[in-house]
């Protein structure tokens, strides 16, 4: 006999839902096959059986949340009868299995699967009755540019997206403000999913025990910017200013371990490798995907992982290696055209920047009035670890590398 | 240079070739002493006499046959039909015969023979007169197919035909004889198998053609041009068989867009096969699914405006432009 209970994917999970058994109790199952789908704070796994059997009485249904290490069934060899069941939410007698013993009744692995597809083939998007058309020319120029072809309409026969529609998506034009058009109210009460517990529970044990301060400072990205345009031209592939910005801040931490830090009772941990946590939008809520030993890797390396990372952060297949671990995190809402805001740690970090829209605007150099590229930064940061200098000092040393965009490559 | 009609390059190589080299000779229908149907032969029979320039009984069949053996034998035999139609009556000594006997013979016999003649409608010749056999012979390992499109090409690619070891298909273009073009003097000037050529450069649209509808189709590049500020990019293949489509797939590269145009039925076409190898080879560079520009699925018709009808003509061509370019 062996056990099926609710993994633990990750320090941060607690608890973890049963979204839908893919076997009745008294089915036959074979080793590898899976027996259940499970949503984690972060991703939606399927639970392979690891031996044959018999699947027993289902300990919790549908819908139930449950414990790490709480019991989901048992799977019976030949001859074996149940036992009584305890509760799935018995915690008390199943904790002791998280630290690996469940193991030996489930592996997870990959991100769930939709099982009633034969094909693994992503939904079509929602708001159209069919599949997308697009031009083989067109796919492979919005792969280059990194332009997501759902933001595009099709001009040709039947909705076709061709070339032409995808040399005129200008990400800016999409920032214009825009009416989305009103839908009807209604009262109705949203169930809270498991992530956007999550959010709600971190994010508050973070305003909460964590005293915030901020600094703001304007930084003159005229040189980065002409120099990211300098690169997308040789390198032929899209390079956000976010992907600069990822390797300014890595190099930057390298020169102050002191904000590269997390927070403990007895001690402050200065971490060994800058790890980038990178604040990502996706429909269900909020994910931080990390860009590892980010102050090893090229601009380009950098947001090819990145733009990667979303993509599985899109599609909710981030694996928890993938967004667990960040030193330091950075929020992004230039694209959405905010000039500048403030951002709660992420923790254990003790610190985040939040990195606003980067634009032309007048300044004053030398007594004139001159056009320049400006962009706003502002770091939030963990007071019982940083002090006022010492972030003011960081942030300096982030202002010549991204002034001085290159420092990035020297 | 001189300017020659196609009719006239015709007989400048097969003659050229005959004053080069004794082997070679020609036999056919009303080739001699009636000059030939469309006057290719004129004036042979009295330079070399029945014995180079030979009048055949209206017998294909026997024509290719008797050529076959010549050709084995060491002799560079010349057979003209009198229109390519009439070559199915021989389709067994060209297909099974001529192309197959370096097969069977693991490489010890050449069997270097040109089979040659006018295809094609335009000329009001009718349901058995008008077809066309590029597709068809373009079909068998064994054979070269060539289609010229020019006089000069008329010359060159007939004289490497002569010189060469293959059995060839020369599809001349009954409509095109009497088209003249720059032909050089040069009696080496040959033009290999297997190039195709850019007849026309452009960045807007690739058109695939060869033989008479590619003539066609420089009329209309020129004409949209001019009209709608369209520069399309006319690729002539001169051969089918060997083809040549690196042309082609460089040009989709920089266009993203191609067209085919050929004068015979759709189904089974040459440009099936041409416009498959685009998607294969140039998945990636298409803005638009291949269009192909054809004649009607109907036997051709007598009558001249049924038989205008029933062939591609310039607004077919200039549409189907339009249609992959997203302006129609």
């Amino acid at each position: 006999m062996s056990e099926i209970i609710m993994p633990k994917m990750g320090d941060a999970m607690t608890e973890g839902k049963v979204v839908r058994w893919y076997k009745k109790s008294g089915e036959a199952v074979k080793k590898g096959e899976p027996v259940a789908e499970i949503e984690t704070d972060k991703v939606n796994l399927d639970l392979e059986a690891e031996s044959d059997g018999t699947l027993g009485e289902l300990a919790a249904q549908e819908g139930q949340v449950v414990p790490v290490g709480g019991l989901l069934a048992r799977i019976l060899g030949a001859g074996e009868k149940d036992e009584p069941q305890r509760r799935a939410t018995d915690q008390k007698d199943s904790v002791k299995k998280t630290t690996g013993e469940y193991a030996e009744a489930i592996e997870t692995k990959g991100p769930r699967r939709d099982r009633s597809q034969p094909i693994e083939a992503p939904p079509p998007p929602a708001t159209r009755g069919s599949r997308q058309r697009s031009s083989p020319l067109a796919r492979k120029m919005a792969r280059e540019l990194g332009v997501p072809l759902e933001s595009l309409q099709g001009s040709g026969p039947q909705g076709r997206i061709v070339a032409k529609d995808v040399q005129g998506f200008r990400p800016v034009e999409d920032r214009r403000p825009r009416l989305s058009p009103p839908s009807s109210l209604e009262s109705k009460s949203i169930p809270l999913s498991a992530m956007r517990r999550t959010i709600a529970k971190r994010l508050s044990e973070s305003t909460g025990p964590i005293p915030h301060f901020y600094l703001t400072v304007d930084l003159d990205v005229t040189s980065l910017l002409s120099m990211r345009q300098q690169l997308m031209d040789i390198e032929e592939t899209k390079i956000s200013v976010n992907d600069f910005i990822v390797r300014a801040c890595a190099l930057a931490l390298r020169h102050h371990p002191n904000v590269n830090a997390s927070w403990g009772d007895d001690a402050i941990a200065q971490h060994g490798d800058v790890h980038v946590g990178i604040a990502v939008s996706t429909p269900e809520g909020l994910i931080t995907p990390v860009v590892r030993n980010a102050d090893q890797k090229s601009v380009r390396e950098i947001g090819d992982e990145v733009r990667a990372l979303a993509d599985k952060a899109k599609n909710r297949k981030l694996m928890p290696n993938d967004y667990q671990g960040s030193t330091f995190t950075i929020s992004n809402l230039g694209a959405w055209g905010i000039e500048e805001f403030t951002a709660i740690i992420n923790p254990p970090n003790s610190a985040i920047l939040a990195v606003g829209a980067a634009e032309a605007r007048a300044v004053v150099v030398d007594r004139q009035v001159v056009i320049r590229d400006r962009m706003k930064i502002t770091m939030s940061c963990d007071h019982r670890v940083i002090d006022g200098a010492a972030g003011a000092e960081f942030l300096r040393t982030l202002r010549q590398y991204i002034e001085q965009p290159l420092r990035l490559v020297v | 240079m001189a300017e020659k009609s196609y009719r006239d390059a015709i007989r400048d190589a097969m003659m050229e070739e005959m004053d080069r080299d004794p082997n070679v000779l020609i036999m056919g229908e009303d080739i001699g002493v009636y000059e030939g149907t469309f006057r290719i032969t004129a004036g042979m029979l009295k330079k070399y006499g029945p014995k180079r320039v030979i009048d055949t009984p209206i017998a294909e069949a026997g024509m290719a046959g008797t050529a076959v053996g010549m050709a084995m034998l060491g002799l560079r035999p010349i057979v003209e039909m009198m229109t390519m139609n009439f070559a199915i009556v021989a389709a067994d000594q060209i297909l099974n015969h001529a192309a197959k006997v370096r097969y069977f013979s693991g490489g010890q016999v050449d069997v270097p023979m040109v089979i040659r003649g006018p295809q094609g409608a335009g000329v009001q010749l009718s349901a058995q007169h008008s077809q066309t056999f590029e597709a068809f012979y373009g079909h068998f390992p064994g054979l070269a197919v060539v289609a010229p499109a020019t006089p000069a090409d008329a010359k060159g690619m007939l004289k490497t035909a002569i010189r060469g070891k293959d059995p060839v298909i020369f599809l001349e273009s009954a409509a095109l004889y009497g088209m003249k073009g720059e032909v050089p003097d040069d009696p080496d000037f040959t033009v290999p198998f297997g190039k195709s050529r850019v007849a026309r450069e452009g960045s807007d649209v690739t058109v695939v053609s060869y033989g008479r509808m590619l003539q066609l189709s420089l009329i209309v590049a020129d004409k949209l041009s001019k009209d709608e500020g369209i520069e399309a990019e006319v690729i002539d293949l001169r051969s089918m068989r060997p083809l040549d489509l690196d042309p082609v797939y460089e040009s989709v590269a920089k266009t993203h867009r191609a067209i085919v145009v050929q004068e015979q039925w759709k189904p089974f076409g040459a440009a099936a096969e041409i416009s498959a190898s685009i998607m294969e080879n140039a998945f990636d560079d298409l803005d638009a699914p291949v269009e192909r520009v054809t004649g009607e699925d109907v036997p051709m018709p007598y009558a001249r405006n049924l038989e205008l009808l029933a062939t591609p003509n310039e607004s077919h061509v200039a549409e189907a432009i339009k249609k992959v370019m997203y302006r129609a």
